[in-house]
């Protein structure tokens, strides 16, 4: 995906069903508990694995929204939630030692979510989300239209910023006049633009039969990833500590 | 014995609603190991021929078909599917963005075997020796949008080619490629005779199939003629009739009264010479000292001035990178150099699509930054390369009546520019037409019509040509010529090598975002070196010229600097 990190490490080695089960279980995990101590844990734990994968550098390129989600979950929460006993109240505002504690708790809950998703996204390349999809039961049809996303979304941006230039060098101005006026200027942009997609999608279906896409009968895989002992370890541990985290009473 | 590997008889498609058929009585076999080249104007029926042999059509693109196709290693059958004849035939198109569909380049080749249940053990090596082939080994782990244009169209070729097809059909596979993404998909067909049962492209560049081992000119939906390229390229009349630009050799041979099969530049060279025919004295002279017509302004005026300009895409390295330029009034200049190397970006800026990083473009004396918009794109009308990109009217005159509305003018003035704008481009008369049923070429003169409504000065052009056949290319740069000599000052982003040495006057080349070369074309041809190290080429007309010893644009004037000697 756009923000892969190309590495060796032990993550980046799990098989791709590993990557998307693993991280559906740890999503999970953060959920069985209510307690900033183990919240904190969690978080811990998920950043110890972006460093393992070395995706410290898109966590860097987050650290705003990360930054951002903790000081409005803590805040919004301990002065919003109304729990436990209030020492102190203004208007619709109350703080009470349990409401800090959620709010804390809410906040390394989203945090380790962010890590645990960017860590997915640094370690796993589309064509292994693909086949990881495949892998845990999807059809082959839902796989190839996830990568096939991937290649065209871009291109079709593309084209669509060559349209609007076009049509800007012959004077359409998109910025000026009331709602109406500007809608009705959007037909010049959107004429072409269903040309092309229409156009496109003949030609890519025509290349797609060509290659004998959506032959009948059995299909084979160029690629393939062993399923090892460290995707067994790994899919283990997750389970023992999701069991224990929802069988345990709540903290 | 040489068994045909694919026989059409009487082979006839005629699309569903259209009033005529698209390919009528089609006959044709195709040897093993033969090179075969189709050439026709636009509409001849190319590419449903292709489509009917590996299936597409019928079973994509409805209609009715008649006739019958047979593939040798395909059992007969009334109508094969497109799943059986892939396999055996395999389709290269010309559009490389559409028939990339994949992550990486490795998985890309192996998109066709995954789907024929190839065996994973054997697809490993199918696919190394596929990308192997069209020199892609090492790209495995790329993004293919993060590859140029050739190595698209190279993939696109080794994807078909791991298939192992025993033929190999490709849709005119050079269209959209600079010049060298061209000459490295025709190496490379070159190359590939000799490996797989048959080859067939089709192709506008007649001096690029030389080398076929046969050609086929179609025309409305038949095939008029057959044969080896000496036998079919010889008449330049017949073949320029059919759409396709001649052979620039037969072209000088019959102005010259030669007999005109001598088909390489070496060949017609020395027919005309044992003719007794030679250059007159000091003919480069008498070339070097005319000019296509009297320089447009006297004193110089310049319109467009470029001074250290830098633009960068994001944090991207410049895409233009430090380049000045001064262009006159009236002139006619030719920007050209590989994909990617600027000329676009370039281009964008005088029209204040794209602003400076660093440096400034002053236009008409002021700076871009001091026009408002819309004002400079009036003042400098911007043709880009797809006319697809801007058509959205009902009506050819609402069409191009589109930027004079913009742009404010009265009804009534707008009336008048549109009225002009059509007479210029040979549309009048067509007004109430839909674009949309316009042909591609007529399509990309009502592009240049709507920038005309708005009365520009300057004109830029992307690649005007691009796409058409031999008759559209004519029709739309006789066009910008006439445009040019009325006063209208002219920058064409081209490919094509004749085009700069037949129609302008002054040749930018760039490379790397930099300007590399600024001349005028004669300088500029006169120095084979550098093009060469700039993988750009001398076209056909040129090279021709240099076996005289001359420095001469065209077949022209080639012609006029020969002489025949006394008996």
């Amino acid at each position: 995906m756009v923000l892969y990190i190309p590495s060796d490490s032990l993550l980046h080695r799990l098989h791709p069903s590993t990557k998307i089960v693993g991280l559906a279980l740890l999503l999970i995990l953060t959920v069985a508990f209510q307690s900033p101590w183990y919240q904190l844990v969690i978080l811990s734990g998920v950043l110890l694995l972006a460093r393992s994968a070395g995706a410290f550098r898109n966590l860097r390129r987050i650290l705003p929204l990360m930054i951002t989600v903790l000081v409005f979950s803590v805040v919004s929460w301990s002065l919003f939630r109304r729990v436990g006993d209030p020492f102190w109240s203004f208007g619709l505002f109350t703080l009470s030692a349990e409401s800090i504690r959620f709010g804390f708790a809410m906040g390394f809950r989203l945090e380790a979510m962010l890590v645990s998703g960017m860590v997915f996204v640094s370690c796993t390349k589309v064509e292994e989300f693909a086949y990881g999809l495949r892998s845990i039961g999807l059809p082959f049809a839902v796989s190839f239209a996830l990568s096939l996303a991937f290649r065209l979304v871009p291109l079709f941006f593309t084209r669509i910023g060559t349209v609007v230039q076009a049509q800007q060098a012959r004077g359409l101005d998109l910025k000026s006049g009331n709602v109406l006026q500007r809608a009705r200027k959007y037909v010049p942009l959107l004429v072409p633009i269903f040309v092309y997609a229409i156009r496109d999608t003949d030609l890519l279906s025509m290349a797609l039969e060509s290659k004998g896409f959506g032959m009948r009968g059995r299909r084979t895989e160029y690629l393939s990833f062993p399923f090892v002992w460290r995707d067994y370890a790994i899919l283990g541990l997750l389970l023992i500590l999701n069991i224990a985290g929802w069988l345990m009473p709540v903290p | 014995m040489n068994l045909p590997i694919l026989t059409l008889s009487d082979l006839a498609f005629t699309y569903r609603d259209a009033p005529k058929p698209a390919l009528d009585q089609i006959n044709y076999r195709h040897r093993r190991g033969e090179f075969t080249v189709i050439v026709g104007e636009t509409g001849a029926g190319k590419s449903t021929l292709c489509r009917c042999l590996n299936g597409l059509i019928p079973s994509f693109t409805k209609g009715r078909l008649d006739g019958s196709l047979r593939v040798s290693g395909h059992r007969e059958s009334e109508r094969p599917h497109v799943y059986e004849l892939a396999r055996i035939v395999g389709l290269v198109f010309q559009d490389f963005e559409a028939q990339l569909f994949s992550t990486n380049v490795e998985l890309e080749t192996a998109f066709a075997l995954e789907n024929f249940a190839v065996d994973p053990d054997q697809m490993k090596t199918r696919v190394e020796q596929a990308l192997n082939r069209v020199g892609l080994s090492g790209f495995e782990q790329r993004d293919p949008s993060s590859l140029s244009g050739g190595e698209k169209q190279r993939l696109a070729i080794a994807s078909v080619l791991a298939g192992s097809p025993s033929l190999v059909v490709m849709d005119e596979p050079t269209t959209d490629l600079d010049p060298v993404g061209k000459r490295g998909i025709f190496r490379l067909a070159q190359d590939m005779r000799n490996e797989i049962e048959g080859i067939i492209l089709v192709e506008h560049e007649t001096e690029h199939v030389l080398s076929a081992d046969r050609i086929l000119l179609m025309h409305e939906g038949r095939i008029v003629q057959e044969g080896p390229p000496g036998e079919i390229l010889a008449d330049p009349r017949k073949v320029e009739r059919h759409g396709v630009r001649p052979l620039q050799t037969t072209v000088l041979l019959s102005e010259l009264g030669l007999e005109t099969d001598a088909l390489t530049i070496q060949d017609a060279a020395a027919r005309i010479r044992s003719a007794g025919w030679q250059v007159r004295p000091s003919a480069q002279e008498s070339l070097d000292g005319t000019c296509r017509r009297e320089p447009p302004h006297e004193p110089r005026q310049s319109v467009v001035r470029v001074e250290n300009l830098v633009y960068r895409y994001g944090e991207a390295p410049p895409a233009v990178d430090g380049v000045s330029l001064d262009i006159a009034a009236g002139e006619f200049v030719a920007l050209v150099g590989q994909n990617g190397c600027g000329k676009t970006t370039l281009a964008k800026h005088l029209n204040g699509l794209h602003a400076p990083t660093e440096g400034e473009v002053r236009v008409l004396g002021r700076s871009t930054f001091d026009w408002t918009l819309p004002e400079l794109g009036r003042r400098v009308g911007y043709v880009f390369q797809n006319p697809d990109h801007q058509i959205f009217a009902n009506t050819v005159r609402d069409e191009v009546a589109f930027g004079a509305r913009n742009y404010g003018f009265s009804e009534e003035e707008a009336g008048e520019k549109v009225d002009a704008a059509l007479a210029e481009t040979g549309l009048s008369g067509r007004d109430l037409e839909d674009p949309f049923n316009l042909t591609r070429g007529e399509r990309q003169q009502l592009a240049v019509a709507s920038v005309l409504a708005t009365d520009p000065e300057i004109l830029v052009l992307d690649e005007p040509t691009t796409g058409l056949d031999y008759h559209g290319q004519v029709a739309i740069l006789d066009l910008v010529r006439r445009l040019n000599e009325s006063g209208r000052t002219v920058v064409m982003i081209t490919h094509s090598m004749w085009v700069v040495a037949e129609y302008a006057d002054r040749c930018v080349i760039m490379s790397g975002g930099r300007v590399v070369q600024d001349a005028d074309v004669r300088t500029c041809f006169s120095n084979p070196a550098l093009l060469e190290s700039l993988y750009l080429e001398a076209p056909e007309a040129v090279r021709l010229g240099y076996e005289f010893g001359l420095v001469a644009r065209s077949v022209g004037e080639i012609a006029g600097c020969l002489e025949r000697m006394e008996e």
